[in-house]
């Protein structure tokens, strides 16, 4: 288990500095590109990254039109899928390209890098990671989204609370959100769990890399798995808002 | 080993990263397709419109072109026909004028026929009277006188006719 580096360890309130470092490194990519894509916007002649994040739009409102009831809803909800699914494209990726960690002997007790975590880790401080990889991060996310979709739903109540005649609903409003944080949490850690532990295969004979081919084929794999993970985590989004807008059930596109 | 504060935070920075990308990386992409869309819809209706407006014209341009082969099949139909009414009052008056000619050649020579046998009836008068009056001179009685003014009448109603 590695030791990541925590603000107010000790208290109720802890927060870890690599997970939120990793989320505004990924916001800033993600801006970067974006800003890029848009250095010679042309309407006429879309050319280069243009084409690439016109398609990424296009997919995300395709994405969200199986979801949602209605168009409007559909332009409402797109700019925070289009975040998302590329968000969590660009974080999801990030622990695949590289997963940095230093060794520490000294503990740094107010960053929370005390003796015993440090022992606990052989001393392995993470500095560069999948901010996905974090229980609480995707957690917060999946979270997000379901604070959303009841706000939603609340802006017709009649409609809200006759769905909940159903005690089974309630069952679901709560493992909804747990299974839509843990699912992207999971496939992305055992992803990053999985590589390093392949990393540490040591040489057959001596001098043979058994570990290489491993590598490869899991890379790709997560690498799919990471992609997947982003387009299941913002349909999932689009769905359980789209289940919540009564107000425009009429035209089902 | 869930944290609560990463829990918080978490939310909290997406939704600040959410509302930059928002901002400056997606809506200026938004605007983009916006105009985009407007830009085609534009120009779908606009090409419907001129389809449209050329099918109008084409239409026109038919109805046009049959006119006017009709309007020249008229005119010339009514150059025909003119024309052979024309040919026909042509013959007419050519006809009339040849009869009209005869006729008054007709009478001319009638004319001159009669003038010429007055004149030739003078003449033979005159040389009937002279030669009776040389005949009388010789032997005339009242019975040979008679006679012969009826046979030189006769003669000359033979000749008259």
């Amino acid at each position: 288990m590695p030791a990541f580096p925590y603000l107010f360890y000790n208290s109720f309130f802890r927060i870890n500095i690599v997970t939120i470092a990793m989320m505004i490194l990924t916001g800033l990519i993600v801006l970067i590109v974006l800003r890029l894509a848009q250095r010679n916007l042309d309407v006429r002649k879309p050319r280069g990254l243009q084409n690439l994040i016109e398609w990424a739009i296009d997919f995300t409102a395709n994405m969200a039109r199986d979801t949602m009831p209605s168009e409007r809803m559909v332009q409402w909800i797109l700019p925070l899928a289009f975040t998302m699914v590329i968000f969590l494209f660009v974080a999801n990726w990030l622990g695949i390209i590289a997963t940095i960690s230093i060794r520490l002997d000294h503990p740094i007790p107010w960053l929370g890098l005390t003796a015993s975590s440090l022992a606990l880790a052989h001393g392995e401080v993470p500095l560069f990671d999948s901010p996905t990889a974090n229980m609480s991060m995707t957690l917060g996310m999946a979270v997000m989204v379901w604070i959303l979709s009841h706000a939603q739903g609340l802006r017709h109540p009649r409609q809200y609370f006759r769905h909940y005649r159903n005690p089974m609903a309630i069952i679901e409003e709560i493992t909804n959100p747990l299974t839509h944080g843990m699912r992207l949490y999971g496939n992305i850690f055992a992803g990053e769990a999985l590589i390093g532990v392949i990393l540490t295969i040591p040489l057959l004979f001596g001098w043979v890399p058994i570990s290489i081919p491993l590598l490869l084929i899991w890379l790709l794999y997560s690498g799919f798995v990471s992609t997947i993970q982003a387009y299941v985590f913002t349909i999932l989004m689009t769905l359980y808002v789209g289940h919540k807008s009564y107000g425009d059930q009429t035209d089902h596109a | 080993m869930f944290e609560f504060g990463t829990f918080i935070v978490s939310i909290v920075t997406f939704l600040i990263l959410f509302w930059i990308i928002k901002t400056y990386g997606f809506a200026p992409l938004a605007r983009m397709l916006e105009q985009r869309r407007v830009l085609i819809e534009g120009q779908i209706s606009e090409a419907e419109q001129s389809r449209l407006q050329a099918e109008q014209y084409l239409n026109e341009q038919h109805h046009l072109l049959d006119e006017a082969r009709k309007q020249a099949k008229d005119i010339v139909d009514a150059a025909r026909s003119r024309a052979d009414e024309q040919a026909r009052e042509i013959l007419i008056a050519a006809e009339e004028e040849a009869g009209r000619l005869l006729e008054s050649n007709r009478q001319l020579i009638e004319r001159e026929r009669v003038e010429a046998m007055n004149q030739v009836m003078s003449t033979v008068s005159s040389l009937t009277v002279d030669l009776s009056e040389k005949l009388l001179h010789l032997h005339a009685d009242q019975a040979t006188h008679t006679e012969m003014m009826q046979e030189a009448d006769k003669m000359l109603g033979d000749l008259a006719c």
